[in-house]
């Protein structure tokens, strides 16, 4: 008896599983149907690959030129055209980390012509994920490789030792080798510091919010170099931190921007990859500073300005040094005067005073200038960090691992 | 109204499993090979390359090996507390704090020999992730707290712990502020078989065999299987739920640490705190999949890991991530459905529905 | 609705007419032809030895299982059901032997549970339940939740699932397995008011007295054929139904020569212990048992039989008082320690308890022993499936392999293993609880004789059984359990069936 029910139980729960791989196939085959009578249009923006498809786009002309002297010059073991290949921790989507980096790679391959192509979602927290896509993006014969995301770091190390003719570049690291294994990274905190002062104009409360991933010296010097831009502006303001733990998590990040705004801020900042801190600044009718790239049009009302990776090129010069066989690995840290770094666009009521005196910091950054931590500078408890005049050494500022009076919160 | 309908078949269909597997894929691949077309892509260029790049040379099988050793032993770690109607939802966890115990190790024999250093560090890593399900054992055996909540919350607690030595006591002095563990010693490297395959596929297959024999076979198995068939029947034979639970909670905790220490030695340069990288997670599906008896993890395992390593190879001509995801998702989703259809016959019935 | 347009339902006189009904299982063939015809207005018996196809047949008609072959015709038209939901949307609703019923929910929940496609108004449901309920004298408060229902309760709320359904045809699987006598009288005037309000009972059981005391007619099945159809009850005797579902006359038991009492083996005083409920089951019990005796335990269920017996094999602690095998003090051995002392147990839930359900009959056979069968730390497959196939041969378990689930034997063959398996191990005392319960006659009397047989060969036999023609029939003496409380002793030969009955109600003479 109690086997007899059993079986019923076990057929009802499989007729159950069934019935939706069934509709799958339907739906597999009407969806299919669709697409015949309409183009089929790809989901990503791939590069072309062959000839024959770029002689109708001039940049692309160059491109073969490019790629044959490549083949004549540089290293090109694999007799196909020179091709550099990207490798990202998320998904492009519309804004953020990932898609700045994937507008850098287009301006790239539209200035050398050189054919890029990109991985997206690859975990930087499993050495197997990342070692599986550059083995497979090596295999292709790809002749450069750049990764995005800190985690990539000693995989990348590992895979430049193991394949000498490859040029790897590491976006947002510290290491490299004598040969092929270079990194790049900005000085956000430039703009970061500009976005800060427009902040410090703007607050009503003195009071500003700043979600922030986690207490590493990148994420310090950009809340220090803010809060420096808003005190130079406002000298009562404070900056309030929030720790997220995450660079890519909606929900938290817009948690802990709606924590801030209920403590009184009316400004947010951040240091995260997604747009929710800006929308959650929207539905508070608070102001927001964003990050990566300009996310004016995700929050309108609330968008301040922002400060934006423009990592183009850099990627251009990466690309074609390799392809021409002068790569050198240097450890890269671009600042204004190199473009990669810049403030995105300002919000049309920020005051024309302020936005003045902003391009006029702006000009001397790009001039060289200006330094954002130069004395007199004060540690959050008051410790006089810099005397007057004094430039903060490489050492410091590259460990930044400190809060500036003004700042508002534990850095752990 | 034509219904299908699934009838027991009186005998599995000859040939079975392999036939299973065909069909299965067959299917699969079919709706797989629609889906790549909708989105535009060459499917044909995409199976080959996902064929080629887990199982097309040495390489690529040592890629899919690699994968496998994590989800065959978090599998049978899955599998084992299954065995006695038990669910271990915290392998990731275990696995995390498996390797945590091994980096610990690590640090303190910074300067010993590689093997004396290897093998301590997967002890470690075993005893670690023993340790971590020991909590959750404890509360099951003497007050009956659910299982699965205490092994799912731990997950998280592991991450937190990680984050927080990664943050704190652990920080790379070498980092420049940058938060990361040390790297770990050159010598706790897993030595290699072949191409990118290390030993630990060894160690995988050895424990699989010996914990697969142990509950299938031993009478300490026997008395599980007794127990998770009927708790009270267990009782009246004379077997001590309490010890049983412990022991075996206990024992899944420590196979899922050992693939912590296998990842970390084999396949990691230091410790972070996605080591575990959803394999703790996966191990709930391939066991499940493996209907959770241990001898049919290797099997998932290797599947899973080669459609895993396969899906991320067809990244790099232009499928998108979430095509790839689906397409991973149909072709095991299509071997196990075919699986059933070996043990089940369909039957388009055209029923008469009835109303008053 | 599809019923035939030129059927006038109210027409015909049968509400339920199955025609060569096929239907086959991995291995068992269960119905093979099997007919049943059942006049409206009225109940009817189906009846059959545990595998005779009953519930089977049941299950096809309640849209359970669809036959390979055969008809299907429900007040007149034919049908072809697809589920069970189907046949209930055509008047027949089939309450199993295990209920399904979600015990957190109310009555009048588990009533509507499923058939609510609007939106219902709880208020107005529990009215239709309560109205139900009066109408067949189904005693349930429509607000209480199930867990708190007693087992008889429990059946009535299945019923009042069909009943609020609209069924016009109600099966009742074994109803009075789960049932105290006085809950299964209550039973057989609920049904005959159904039959008597125009609608018709199908009323499963191998229960003989029952058939002749609640059904009108009565179809017989054997081997998955139907033997005999429609016989009206009240011109057969119990022993021609029986010889009909059997094939031939049932062996009357042969009452055992009285033996000399002899040593005692199980000595159990002054024991007190709970219930699952924490409440108190046994007070004060003090019985023995000695060698080559059947000690019978009789009560109506629920006055610490079931706590009895399991505090003698270890399964639940004692209060106070103590637990004696010959000399040895066993109250606080642990269940291991008692069955190697010579204490065999057979319990009340034999699937769940004595055995496990999920696991092949060999794994089931060597529950006792499996440590005995170790080579190495391994089980040796080949040791335990000859100690297994002893079992299954010496005790006629009727199986088509060793490896086969249990799952798939039927009541009497389980019951069989696992009686075998306890006296293969020579125990010197054996507690035999409702061994024979559920079984059909054939099974009853195997079991019978086999408790007979170890008797005989001096073993101690502590028997507590609800079947009190059992108890009379087998046990040497007799003790009444009322309270938790032995309330009254009789030794067997001076036992009597009236003195018995009020000494269980708790009114002893």
């Amino acid at each position: 008896m109690g086997g007899k029910m059993k079986n019923t139980t076990v057929r009802c729960m499989l007729t159950r599983l069934f019935v939706p791989l069934l509709a799958l196939t339907l739906l597999a085959v009407a969806c299919a149907n669709d697409s015949s009578t309409e183009p089929v249009t790809t989901t990503t923006n791939q590069p072309t690959t062959t000839a024959a498809d770029s002689t109708d786009n001039g940049t692309d002309m160059d491109a073969d030129e490019m790629g044959s002297d490549a083949n004549s010059s540089a290293d090109a073991n694999d007799g196909e055209d020179f091709s550099a290949a990207f490798i990202y921790i998320s998904p492009i989507g519309e804004a953020g980390w990932t898609w700045a980096h994937d507008q850098g790679r287009l301006h790239a391959q539209r200035v050398t012509g050189v054919r890029t192509e990109f991985v997206e979602n690859i975990d930087d927290g499993s050495p197997a994920d990342t070692e599986a896509a550059i083995r497979t993006l090596v295999a292709d014969g790809h002749d450069v490789i750049i990764g995005t995301s800190f985690g990539y770091m000693d995989t990348m190390e590992e895979m430049a030792q193991e394949f000498p003719d490859v040029v790897f570049e590491h976006v947002s690291g510290f290491k490299s080798n004598d040969t092929n294994f270079g990194n790049t990274f900005g000085k956000i905190y430039q703009p970061r510091y500009l976005t800060g002062m427009i902040a410090g104009a703007t607050t009503q409360t003195n009071k500003i919010g700043y979600v922030a991933a986690f207490p590493i010296p990148e994420v310090a010097r950009g809340i220090n170099a803010f809060t420096l831009g808003a005190l130079r502006v406002n000298p009562d303001v404070e900056v309030h931190v929030n720790w997220t733990s995450t660079w890519f998590d909606p929900a938290l990040e817009g948690d802990a921007a709606d924590a801030l705004l209920e403590a009184g801020a009316d400004v947010i900042a951040m240091h995260q990859d997604t747009t929710a801190a800006g929308l959650a600044a929207e539905a508070a009718g608070a102001r927001w500073v964003s990050y990566n790239s300009d996310m004016s049009e995700f929050a309108p009302d609330a968008y301040l300005a922002s400060a934006i990776w423009n990592w183009g090129p850099r990627y251009a010069e990466i690309i074609s040094s390799a392809a021409d066989g002068t790569y050198t690995p240097v450890p890269y840290w671009g600042d204004y005067s190199d473009g990669i770094v810049d403030i995105g666009s300002i919000a049309d009521d920020v005051d024309a005073d302020i936005v003045d005196q902003v391009n006029e910091v702006r000009q001397q950054m790009i001039d060289g200038t200006f330094n954002v931590f130069e004395g007199p500078l004060f540690g959050q408890d008051d410790t006089q960090l810099l005397a007057d005049g004094e430039v903060m050494d490489f050492g410091t500022l590259l460990g930044e691992a400190f809060f500036v009076k003004g700042v508002i919160g534990d850095i752990g | 109204m034509i219904r299908p309908l699934l009838v027991r078949r009186e005998k599995p269909l000859p040939g079975g499993q392999p036939l299973a597997f065909v069909l299965g894929s067959s299917v699969a691949l079919f709706l797989g090979a629609a889906l790549l077309w909708v989105a535009g892509d060459d499917p044909t260029e995409v199976y080959q390359r996902m064929l080629s790049a887990s199982f097309g040379d040495l390489e690529a099988l040592s890629a899919t090996i690699n994968r496998a050793i994590p989800l065959a032993l978090a599998g049978l770690a899955v599998a084992i507390a299954a065995t006695m109607g038990l669910w271990n939802i915290g392998a990731e966890g275990q696995i995390l704090f498996g390797a945590t115990a091994a980096a610990w190790v690590a640090q303190i024999g910074n300067a010993w020999s590689g093997p004396l250093l290897i093998v301590a560090m997967l002890v470690g890593a075993t005893f670690g992730g023993a340790l971590w399900a020991l909590g959750p054992a404890i509360a099951k055996a003497q007050i009956g707290v659910n299982e699965i909540i205490t092994t799912l919350m731990l997950n998280e607690i592991a991450v937190r712990f990680v984050r927080y030595l990664i943050n704190g006591p652990w920080k790379d002095p070498e980092g420049f502020g940058f938060v990361q563990a040390p790297a770990l010693p050159d010598q706790s490297e897993l030595p290699g078989l072949f191409e990118r395959a290390h030993i630990g596929a060894l160690v995988a297959v050895a424990v699989l065999a010996v914990v697969g024999l142990m509950v299938s076979r031993s009478s300490w198995g026997y008395e599980l299987r007794i127990a998770g068939s009927s708790g009270a029947t267990a009782t009246y034979a004379g077997i001590s739920l309490k010890r049983k639970t412990l022991a075996v909670l206990v024992l899944s905790g420590a196979v899922a640490g050992l693939a912590g220490g296998i990842e970390l030695t084999g396949n990691a340069t230091r410790l972070t705190e996605t080591v575990s990288n959803g394999y703790g997670f996966a191990g709930i599906i391939v066991a499940a999949l493996a209907l959770m008896r241990p001898s049919g993890v290797a099997l998932v395992a290797v599947l899973f890991g080669a459609v895993q390593v396969g899906g991320q190879s067809i990244k790099a001509i232009g499928v998108s991530d979430a095509v790839s995801t689906v397409l991973q998702a149909l072709i095991l989703f299509g071997v196990i459905a075919a699986g059933v259809l070996v043990a089940y016959r369909l039957e388009l019935a055209k029923a008469k529905v009835h109303s008053l | 609705m599809d019923a035939d347009p030129l059927v006038d339902p109210l027409a015909d006189p049968l509400a339920v007419e199955l025609i060569g009904i096929h239907k086959r299982f991995p291995g068992v063939v269960a119905n093979a032809g099997t007919e049943l015809k059942v006049k409206r207005g009225s109940i009817h018996a189906v009846l059959g030895e545990n595998g005779a196809g009953k519930s089977t047949l049941m299950n096809v008609l309640a849209g359970v299982y669809r036959p390979e072959a055969g008809e299907v015709r429900v007040l007149g038209a034919r049908r072809v059901f697809a589920s069970p939901s189907a046949a209930l949307a055509a008047g027949v609703g089939m309450v199993h032997q295990e209920f399904r019923l979600v015990p957190t929910f109310t009555v009048a929940e588990n009533v509507v549970l499923g058939a609510a496609t609007r939106v219902l108004h709880m208020g107005t449901v529990e009215k239709q339940v309560a109205d139900l309920a009066q109408r067949f004298s189904l005693d349930v408060d429509p607000q209480r939740q199930v867990w708190q229902l007693s087992m008889g309760e429990r059946q009535r709320v299945e019923i009042l699932k069909a009943l609020w359904r609209a069924a016009e045809i109600l099966i009742l699987d074994e109803p009075t397995a789960v049932l105290t006598p006085q809950e299964a009288d209550e039973l057989g005037s609920i049904i005959r008011q159904m039959a008597n309000d125009g609608r018709s009972v199908i009323f499963i059981s191998h229960k003989l007295h029952e058939v002749k005391q609640y059904c009108d007619e009565a179809t017989v099945l054997r081997g998955g054929k139907t033997v005999a159809s429609s016989l009206k009850v009240e011109d057969l005797t119990s022993p021609q139904l029986a010889e009909l579902m059997v094939g031939d006359a049932t062996h009357t038991i042969r009452r055992p020569e009285p033996t000399q009492a002899c040593a005692t083996l199980l000595m159990v005083e002054n024991l007190h212990a709970l219930n699952n409920r924490k409440l108190p089951a046994l007070r004060d019990v003090s019985l023995s048992v000695h060698e080559g005796e059947i000690v019978g335990i009789a009560g109506v269920a629920g006055n610490g039989q079931r706590e009895l017996a399991d505090v003698i094999a270890g399964l639940r602690n004692a209060l106070s008082g103590s637990v004696r095998l010959f000399d040895r003090d066993i109250t606080n051995a642990s269940a291991r320690q008692r069955f190697r002392a010579g204490l065999s147990y057979i319990p009340e839930d034999r699937v769940g308890v004595g055995l496990a359900v999920q696991l092949s009959i060999t794994d089931n056979a060597i529950l006792r022993s499996y440590r005995q069968h170790r080579r190495g730390p391994l089980i040796a497959t080949d040791r335990a499936k000859a100690f297994c196939a002893e079992i299954v041969s010496a005790f006629k378990v009727r199986a088509g392999s060793l490896d086969q689930r249990i799952a798939e034997l039927s009541g009497g063959n389980l019951q069989r293993l696992l009686v075998g398996r306890e006296l293969t191990a020579e125990p010197s005392v054996i507690v035999a609880s409702q061994p024979t319960r559920g079984l059909d006659v054939q099974g009853v009397t195997a079991i019978q004789e086999l408790l007979i047989d170890a008797r005989n060969r001096g073993l101690g036999v502590l028997l507590i059984s609800e079947d009190l023609d059992e108890l009379l029939a087998i046990s040497d003496r007799i003790l009444v359990m009322h309270g938790g409380r032995i309330a009254a002793q009789y030794v067997g030969v001076d036992a009597n069936r009236s003195a018995i009955g009020l000494a269980m109600a708790g009114e002893p003479a």
